[in-house]
């Protein structure tokens, strides 16, 4: 097993400046992607997150869900032996279980529970999936060595980790953080459940996406001449 | 290693008299009371008043020059009287929608109209009788407001440490005034009354209030002596407490169904007092000048709940109805602001109404001194209500054609006025002087340039009175009026602003103690930390292997969770919701415990277990805050809507009185396991087992009967609800003197063991087996859950990822025994269950019900304690007792023996942490209070808070001192 992420993680490396530059362009582009979702909801529908939780949320799913399959899809780590619709395949399978880990999560921190809040709370733990779980389903599939090594490194050791892991980890934070304003008794409408939460999210996101991006790519020269 | 032990044990001691002298200090500054003053008021005082109109120019037709006309019996007082009886009949936390017609809210709820009665009286056109709303000065608790209500001032926070055993007021008052001046008193209803005013009535018939269960015996002891004393006349003023409403409120809610039942009947007895009265009111007659009043002495939230300063805990109503007849051009000159049209379509006025002014108005109504302690203003619409109706009746009524019924009211309410701003300008004159800091120079200034602007134009009141008496037209009537209009806007003026500036700056905070109790505080903190690093180098020199410093990581994560629930005591929000922000990061910590254990590769069950346990404590926590009080029938939180109990409904209820037995007999069960593996304790296992399995089977006993769902013979109900609790507390006072006795005599010897660790967990057990009865039987049917969350949750904390890092080394060991994660999870399970428990950081959060398991009646050292165990045992009691369980687990790791040392260093350490955990929350908290002390919530939620945290502190600490006796 250990040979084998050693060739992987060779033959990762052996890829032109190019491929790497190519892969961390279309990583931005699901921030983009988040972005024109969130513009779309706001000028073509005028929903906001306030006013439409729900319809928004779901919106941006539909989407941000092909962006992030498509893109990770693309930039897939094991590209010579697992065909593109394979690694597809391996994101739509990640999504619900990915929603699962994340609304179980939630509720243990303390996400209200009721018919009010199913359906919001469906999509929010869906929209999560998305910025934590699928990436890596797609990028690495259901590699234990990589998960693990994701997970256990909140620092990344390989240079394509951070594609991964900064975004997941800056939503999961961003989240985390989010819900502190909740309790507040300033009566806002955004303090509902999950509407801080998902801002709180999508900050951390749109910063992870933006760091992990710079990181990659002042990293890579460093790191092929240390190699 | 005598010597070692002792140089452990003292830092605890050093500790706990740091912290109490810092919490003395500071709550000294911080709590102190307003200066009471010990002067009274006397009839005589009245020449030194500017205040005199010629008395006859109000058609008095006592002599000339007398200014106190004795028109109704003796009457002695300052002012002239305008009536002759008064009946205050006060329904405790009535709120404000219970007596105002729904059609002055948005929405019609189950509880409002219900006194119907009082509603159409005061719709009616004749205007002798009128609804206010009452408002009341924070603290709202009935104590504080009885006081408020009979002295004139504004009671302050402090005095709600004497509410259990409320003291007699020693300042001037109402009832002191009504008995010194001759007037007959008759009380009945709250015994708090006889509390307050042990020597001052004629005859009262107290019934005990403190038992918040009983809905209906003061309300039947009230209305058996009520109406009887309606039709005598040897009382002047006659005080009427009915209780039931506040009980309903604190054990069923607002929306229940006993709440709705009670409003129902006060409707049926208000409607038959109200009777007898208009039968009576005829000229000569019992009532002819009677006034009644309905009042509230506060609100109380939808739960039910009163103390702080919310809105529906501050606004009461009050109802008055004079009983001569009325003089509608006064009344109704008075115009109120607060209109609407009544549920018939009429259009109904409510006046609005400071509790404050409650005794000056009454004082002034029945012609007494008014206490000198009084801050409140005459208020007009109360005093035209019946001031009217009297003094022109009986004196207007041939001789002043010329002059309108309103002009003379005026000139007579001017006056009062004038004497009232005259007694509280006396007062704070001398409240400046007597008291320490006194009030701010700037303030008392201003109140000053007020005052002697409303007396400047005094002398121009007094001539325009002669020329009136005299029958001269100086001017036009309109003239005149406006000149009393005038008048009485420059006193009101000058009594509202004596009223907020009595309200801003009433508590006197002492700065400088305050600080110095702040300045300890954080020398214990550092003195704690120190403490901590001698013991962590001590701790060092046990190692036998080399030492890695432990992980940085997981220090940085416990700095920054205390860190955010320390900060977080500086928002009231985050106060309110503490249970949740406390389950927030210990659910947290789960996570990242699962985090690292994916990250050491293996996935216990016990952590997933832990995340489960959260949530469950997590719901807990969140019904908690809507009253849940299992097996009571509280509609609000059972079943919606709120009429009739469906048959589901009653097997619910059924399964809720039973289930907590089962529960408990599984707790047994894991005790009794627990207990006989350990081999090694000889005789002394069976007693405790014994003691303890008596004790459980007691308990479901004593919840079987409670119920009520067995038809029991009367002898055995008694047993069951009275003596069986009692068995319970004295088997565990039993077993902890025996324990107590065990240690001092020998440990090692007494047990028989070898290992360290094994008679540390003998010692613990014992502690918790005498304590857990006790506690679980004062938490009512929720104990057993609780009980075994908690026993669930610490296995959890104490087993977790040990299993997985017991082979990585000795590296891994030795950051594993110095991790202070388990600890701050430890205490973070702690605050969760003081929520879990229904409790919260304020008085009300007391569950009363409790101090009554076992005992009818009050008693303070009793009930105190009771309750203080109930309050404290299963988030400070229990967690801290069973502290040496989390380094037993750790050391039971080891493949070889520790030393002993080794472990009561461990234990130390533990110690140590939990103390300073609890103790920089603490601090945070006095921090806050200190900046916050000018927030409208202080009392109301900051104050309590404090006061829960510093004994939550000190108790911590006694109990790691008592802890570390008995485990070293």
């Amino acid at each position: 097993m250990k040979f084998l992420t050693m060739l992987q993680s060779s033959a990762s490396i052996s890829f032109s400046e190019i491929n790497i530059v190519r892969k961390a362009a279309l990583h931005l582009l699901c921030s983009l992607s988040l972005v024109a979702a969130c513009w779309i909801a706001f000028r073509l529908y005028s929903w906001s997150l306030v006013t439409h939780t729900s319809e928004t949320l779901g919106l941006l799913l539909i989407i941000q869900a092909p962006v992030v399959i498509g893109v990770y899809s693309l930039v897939r780590q094991d590209a010579q032996k697992t065909s593109y619709w394979r690694a597809v395949a391996r994101g739509i399978l990640g999504l619900p279980a990915g929603a699962l880990v994340m609304a179980f999560g939630a509720i243990v921190l303390g996400a209200p529970i009721g018919s009010r809040y199913l359906k919001s709370t469906i999509y929010w733990s869906i929209l999560m999936s998305l910025f934590t779980f699928v990436p890596p389903a797609c990028f690495f599939g259901s590699s234990r060595v990589d998960w693990h090594r994701l997970l256990a490194h909140f620092r990344p050791k390989e240079p394509l980790d951070a594609l991964v892991s900064l975004p997941a980890y800056g939503s999961v934070v961003g989240a985390w953080i989010g819900a502190w304003p909740m309790p507040l008794d300033w009566e806002r409408p955004w303090q509902e459940w999950p509407i801080c939460v998902t801002y709180g999210a999508v900050t951390g996101y749109l910063i992870g996406t933006l760091a992990s991006s710079i990181v990659v790519l002042f990293q890579r020269p460093a790191h092929i001449k240390g190699d | 290693m005598t010597a070692t032990k002792w140089a452990l044990i003292c830092p605890f001691f050093l500790i706990l008299i740091l912290h109490s002298l810092a919490i003395y200090l500071f709550t000294r500054g911080f709590l102190l009371a307003r200066t009471e003053l010990s002067s009274f008021s006397h009839c005589s005082d009245l020449s030194l008043s500017p205040c005199s109109i010629p008395s006859s120019s109000m058609h008095d037709f006592s002599s000339p020059g007398d200014h106190l006309p004795n028109v109704v019996g003796n009457s002695s007082g300052w002012t002239r009287p305008a009536i002759s009886r008064l009946i205050i009949i006060i329904i405790d936390a009535l709120r404000f929608d219970f007596l105002a017609p729904s059609s002055f809210f948005n929405e019609k709820k189950a509880w409002m109209d219900k006194l119907e009665v009082l509603q159409k009286l005061a719709a009616e056109e004749d205007m002798n009788s009128r609804i206010f709303k009452a408002i009341a000065d924070p603290p709202t608790t009935s104590l504080q407001r009885l006081k408020g209500l009979t002295t004139g001032g504004l009671p302050t926070f402090i005095d709600i440490g004497n509410s259990f055993g409320a003291p007699a007021i020693v300042e001037d008052n109402l009832i002191f005034q009504l008995a010194n001046n001759g007037k007959k008193v008759l009380m009945m209803g709250d015994d708090t009354w006889l509390q307050l005013f042990p020597h001052h009535f004629n005859e009262s018939y107290p019934y005990p209030s403190f038992n918040v269960k009983d809905l209906d015996t003061v309300d039947n002891g009230v209305i058996k002596h009520l109406f009887p004393s309606l039709l005598k006349d040897d009382w002047d003023v006659l005080i009427a407490h009915f209780l039931g409403v506040d009980h309903a409120g604190h054990i069923f809610g607002v929306d229940s169904i006993p709440m709705i039942a009670k409003l129902e009947q006060y409707n049926t007895i208000l409607e038959e007092v109200v009777q007898v009265l208009k039968n009576q009111c005829g000229p000569g007659d019992l009532h002819e000048n009677t006034l009644l009043v309905v009042m509230g002495d506060h609100g109380q939230t939808l739960n039910g709940d009163h103390g702080g300063g919310t809105a529906e805990e501050v606004e009461t109503a009050l109802f008055a109805m004079s009983l001569g007849n009325p003089s509608t051009s006064v009344a109704s000159a008075l115009n109120s602001d607060y209109c609407h049209p009544d549920l018939n379509g009429k259009k109904m006025c409510i006046g609005t109404f400071q509790q404050l002014d409650f005794a000056v108005t009454m004082a002034s109504l029945i012609a007494i001194p008014f206490p000198f302690g009084s801050i409140g203003r005459i208020n007009p619409e109360l005093y035209a209500l019946a001031g009217s109706s009297f003094e022109v009746r009986n004196n207007c009524a041939e001789t002043c054609g010329s002059h309108s019924n309103l002009d003379s009211w005026m000139m007579n309410y001017v006056n009062n006025l004038c004497l009232n701003s005259w007694q509280v300008k006396r007062y704070i004159d001398s409240y400046s002087t007597a008291s320490v800091i006194g009030l701010p120079a700037k303030d008392l200034y201003y109140i000053n340039t007020l005052y002697s602007e409303a007396q400047r134009s005094w002398p121009d009141i007094i001539k325009l009175a002669v020329s009136y008496e005299n029958d001269i037209h100086i001017g036009i009537n309109d003239n005149t009026t406006s000149a009393l209009q005038r008048q009485v806007d420059a006193y009101s003026r000058f009594l509202a602003s004596v009223a907020k500036l009595a309200r801003s700056e009433w508590t006197e905070f002492n700065l400088k103690l305050m600080g110095f109790g702040l300045c300890i505080m954080l020398t214990s903190l550092s003195v704690h930390l120190f403490t901590i690093r001698r013991v962590n180098i001590l701790c060092k020199s046990y190692y036998t292997f080399p030492c890695s410093s432990f992980s940085f990581f997981r220090v940085l994560t416990v700095i920054v969770f205390v860190a955010i629930r320390a900060v977080s005591f500086l928002s009231n929000s985050y106060i309110l919701a503490e249970g949740r922000v406390a389950n927030f990061l210990l659910g947290t910590s789960g996570i990242l415990n699962l985090w690292s254990s994916f990250d050491s590769g293996t996935v216990t069950a016990e952590d997933l277990l832990f995340l489960v346990l959260t949530i469950i404590i997590r719901f807990g926590i969140e019904s908690g805050m809507s009253k849940d009080t299992v097996g009571s029938g509280s509609l609000s939180s059972n079943s919606p809507g709120n009429i009739g109990i469906e048959k589901g409904y009653s097997l619910w209820m059924g399964l809720q009185e039973f289930l907590p037995i089962p529960a408990l007999y599984i707790l047994v069960i894991l005790m009794c396991i627990y207990i006989s593996r350990s081999s090694c304790w000889k005789c002394l296992k069976h007693f405790f087992i014994i003691g303890n399995i008596l004790s459980y089977i007691l308990m479901s006993v004593h919840w079987v009967l409670e119920s009520n769902m067995i038809a029991a013979p009367e002898v055995l109900q008694y047993f069951g609800k009275t003596f069986a609790p009692r068995i319970i507390y004295s088997i565990g006072l039993l077993l902890f003197v025996l324990l107590a006795l065990l240690v001092t005599v020998n440990k090692n010897d007494m047990f028989l063991v070898s290992k360290s660790t094994e008679s540390l967990a003998i010692v613990t057990t014992g502690m918790l087996s005498a304590w857990s009865p006790t506690i679980l039987i004062l938490l009512g049917r929720q104990g057993p859950y609780v009980a075994l969350v908690c026993v669930l949750g610490a296995w959890c904390i104490a087993k977790l990822k040990y299993a997985a890092q017991v082979d990585d080394g000795k590296g891994a060991l030795t950051e594993l025994i110095s991790d202070p994660t388990p600890v701050l999870q430890w205490n973070l399970l702690a605050v969760c269950l003081f929520f879990y428990t229904g409790h919260w950081c304020t008085f009300d959060g007391i569950r009363y019900v409790a101090a009554f398991t076992g005992f009818e009646h009050f008693n303070i050292v009793q009930q105190g304690i009771l309750l203080a165990i109930d309050t404290f045992g299963v988030s400070h009691i229990i967690p801290v007792m069973s502290l040496p369980f989390l380094v037993i687990s750790k050391h039971q790791i080891f493949k070889k023996e520790s030393s002993k040392g080794f472990l009561l260093v461990n234990l130390t350490q533990a110690f140590l942490m939990y103390g300073l955990i609890t103790a920089v929350t603490t601090t945070l908290t006095i921090i806050c209070v200190t900046i916050q002390r000018r927030h409208l919530m202080v009392w109301g939620l900051f104050a309590p808070k404090f006061v829960f945290d510093f004994i939550g502190l000190l108790l911590v600490d006694g109990l790691i001192c008592v802890g570390s006796l008995f485990y070293y």
